[in-house]
C-alpha cells in the first residue's frame, strides 16, 4: 500500500548568501504508513522542523523526492490536493489565525477548497466538538488561551478533512495546562479519529504516546523505531542532546544497580507495575 | 459559555430592524442618505432628511448618546463652518460683534450646512454602530465585487481588513509587552517635550514593526498550508441574503428621499 508520505533521500539546504548554507537535511528517507502515530524529536537544529515543513510542500527538497499519496510535492499541479491530504499546524498559536472569530477561522480551511456554506457549517461544528471548543464559536482569538487558540487551529485543520496532520511543535509556546489540552487532542485524532499524525517535539513525554519515534540530529535520522525500543538506550539520546523520561531513567538506573527490570517502561504507571512486580516477586519467594 | 464577538471599532450587537438588515442595504442607504443632503437646499428637505434619521436611530435601539458620541470629532470643524457662514456671508445685517457682521442668510446657510454635516455622520455611523466589522467586510467585498472587470482587488481588500482587525487585538497587547519590557528596564514615555516623547517611542516601534513583519509571514505560510490562493473559487460559510426587510427598507428609504428632494 502506498504510504500516505514518502520521503525518499532528501536532503534540504537553507541558502543564507554563498558562505551560509546550511545542510538542515542530508539524505533521508522516511515512509509515513497510514493511521499510525509518530513523534519526531530532536534537539533545536536537528533538522525536525524542516522534515516537516516537507510534508506538505511548503519546502521542496534540495534533492530527492517527497511523495504524498503517491503525488511529488514537486508537482505543482498536485500542490492543493497535497495540501488537503497532509494538513499543517504551527508552533505560534497567534500566527496561524487568520479571521476574527473561532468560527470564522476554522471555516477559512474549507472555504477556500470551495465546500458549500451549509456543508462548511457541518464541518466547523463538527471539528470544534471534535477539540472540545464548542460554545467558543463567536470568541475572538485574543480572548482565548495559548491551548484553546492552538486547538482552534487543529479543528482548522481537521475541517478540512485531512488524512494526515503535521505539527510542528504545537505545545512549544505553551503553558503546562494548555500544553495537556492540546496532547489530549491530538492522542484523539490518532486513536478515534484515525488521522495519521506527525507529531514534532522536543519533549520526550510526549513522544512516549506515539506508536513510533523518530529522532533526529544533524539532519539525519538517527534513531527510529517504537518508543520502548528508542527509549531502551539513553546514552545513545544523552549524545544526541536529549532527555529520557524520567521514569525510563529511573528504570535503567535500577537495573545498572542490578535489578532485572522486565521492561523499558514508559508511563509512571508502567514503571509501578513493573516494581510492584518485582517486590511481590521478592516477598512471595 | 457565549462570548461577545470582537468589539473594535463601535460595533453595538443586539437585534434591532437595522441590525437585521443585510449589510450591503445599510451601506447602500446610507450613501443615499448622503447624496439626497447633498442635493437638497430647502430646509424643509433638510427636516425630511433628519426624521428619517431620528426614525432610523430608534429602529436601531443603540443609546442615542452612543449616536452623537460619533459627533464629537467633528464639533470644532461644525463651529468653524457655522461661524465662517453667520459672520462672513453678505446679506440683511442682524448683528455685530466688533468688526464682524453676522447676517440673516450667514445663519440660515450656517445652520444647514451644520445640519448637514450632523445627518451625515449620524447616518453613516449608524452603519458601523449597527454591523459587526466581519459583516461589514462581507459586505463591502460583495458591493465591490462587481468593480473586479476595471482591476478593483475586491476580494483582496477584504481579506486585508479582516486580517487587520485580527491583528488589532494582537498588537495591541504586543505593544503593551514592549512597553513594560522598556519600562523596566529604565524607559520613560510620559516626560520630556513632544520631540522627546516621540523619540522614546522608537524603541517600541522598532520591535513591534520587526514582530509585525515576522507575523506576516508565519501567517502568509499557515495560509497557504491552508489551501489558501485568493478569492477564486473560494466560497463563504455565512451567506448574506437580501431579505423582504432589505426590500422594504430600500424601497421606503429612496421612495421618502426622493420626496426629500423633489417636493422642496
Amino acid at each position: 500500500m502506498e504510504p500516505i508520505i514518502r520521503i525518499e533521500n532528501v536532503s534540504y539546504t537553507y541558502e543564507g548568501g554563498e558562505q551560509d548554507q546550511v545542510e538542515a537535511l542530508l539524505d533521508v528517507n522516511v515512509r509515513v504508513d497510514a493511521g499510525v502515530f509518530v513523534a519526531v524529536i530532536g534537539h533545536n537544529g536537528s533538522g525536525k522542523s524542516t522534515l516537516a515543513k516537507h510534508m506538505n510542500a511548503i519546502l521542496l527538497p534540495t534533492r530527492g523526492d517527497v511523495y504524498v499519496l503517491g503525488m511529488n510535492t514537486r508537482d505543482r499541479s498536485m500542490l492543493w490536493n497535497i495540501r488537503q491530504t497532509v494538513g499543517m499546524v504551527f508552533q505560534n498559536p497567534d500566527n496561524q489565525i487568520v479571521a476574527t472569530t473561532v468560527e470564522e477561522d476554522v471555516a477559512f480551511g474549507p472555504e477556500n477548497l470551495g465546500v458549500p456554506p451549509h456543508e462548511i457549517r457541518r464541518r466547523v461544528d463538527e471539528a470544534l466538538t471534535l477539540v472540545d471548543m464548542r460554545g467558543y464559536e463567536q470568541a475572538g482569538p485574543h480572548q482565548l488561551s495559548g491551548g484553546q487558540k492552538q486547538r482552534v487551529a487543529i479543528a482548522g485543520v481537521i475541517a478540512m478533512r485531512p488524512k494526515c496532520i503535521v505539527l510542528d511543535e504545537p505545545t512549544a509556546m505553551l503553558d503546562p495546562v494548555g500544553r495537556q489540552e492540546v496532547l489530549r487532542t491530538v492522542r484523539r485524532l490518532a486513536s478515534e479519529e484515525g488521522i495519521t499524525v506527525v507529531h514534532i517535539t522536543h519533549f520526550m513525554s510526549e513522544a512516549v504516546m506515539a506508536d513510533r519515534v523518530i529522532v533526529m540530529d544533524d539532519g539525519r535520522i538517527a534513531l527510529d523505531g517504537g518508543p520502548r525500543e528508542v527509549f531502551s538506550s539513553p546514552d545513545a539520546l544523552r549524545r544526541l542532546q536529549l532527555d529520557v523520561p524520567q521514569v525510563t531513567e529511573l528504570a535503567f538506573e535500577l537495573s545498572r544497580r542490578g535489578v532485572k527490570m522486565p521492561r523499558t517502561p514508559l508511563t509512571v504507571k508502567e514503571l509501578a507495575e513493573d516494581v510492584d512486580a518485582l517486590l511481590s516477586g521478592r516477598y512471595a519467594r | 459559555m457565549r462570548m461577545p464577538s470582537v468589539i473594535v471599532g463601535q460595533y453595538i450587537p443586539g437585534d434591532s430592524l437595522l441590525h437585521r438588515l443585510d449589510p450591503r442595504t445599510k451601506i447602500m442607504l446610507s450613501l443615499a442618505i448622503v447624496v439626497a443632503l447633498f442635493s437638497v437646499h430647502s430646509q424643509w428637505s433638510y427636516m425630511m432628511i433628519g426624521v428619517l434619521v431620528l426614525v432610523a436611530v430608534a429602529a436601531s435601539r443603540v443609546p442615542f448618546k452612543m449616536v452623537v458620541r460619533g459627533l464629537r470629532p467633528i464639533v470644532f470643524i461644525l463651529l468653524l463652518t457655522f461661524m465662517l457662514h453667520l459672520f462672513m456671508d453678505p446679506g440683511e445685517e442682524l448683528f455685530v460683534v466688533w468688526r464682524l457682521r453676522a447676517t440673516r442668510e450667514g445663519l440660515a446657510l450656517g445652520l444647514t450646512t451644520a445640519a448637514r454635516l450632523i445627518l451625515l455622520i449620524m447616518a453613516t455611523s449608524l452603519v458601523t454602530l449597527t454591523t459587526s466589522p466581519i459583516v461589514f467586510t462581507d459586505g463591502l467585498e460583495k458591493l465591490l465585487n462587481p468593480f473586479r472587470v476595471i482591476g478593483l482587488p475586491a476580494h483582496e481588500l477584504a481579506m486585508m481588513m479582516t486580517i487587520a482587525l485580527r491583528f488589532i487585538p494582537t498588537l495591541l497587547e504586543e505593544t503593551d509587552k514592549i512597553m513594560k519590557a522598556q519600562m523596566a528596564r529604565g524607559a520613560d514615555f510620559d516626560s520630556g517635550g513632544l520631540i522627546t516623547r516621540a523619540k522614546a517611542m522608537i524603541p517600541i516601534l522598532v520591535p513591534l514593526f520587526v514582530s509585525a513583519f515576522r507575523r506576516a509571514d508565519e501567517l502568509a505560510v499557515a495560509m497557504e498550508a491552508r489551501c489558501y490562493r485568493g478569492g477564486a473559487g473560494r466560497t463563504r460559510m455565512r451567506q448574506l441574503r437580501l431579505g423582504a426587510l432589505d426590500a422594504i427598507a430600500a424601497v421606503g428609504v429612496v421612495a421618502y428621499l426622493t420626496a426629500a428632494v423633489v417636493l422642496f
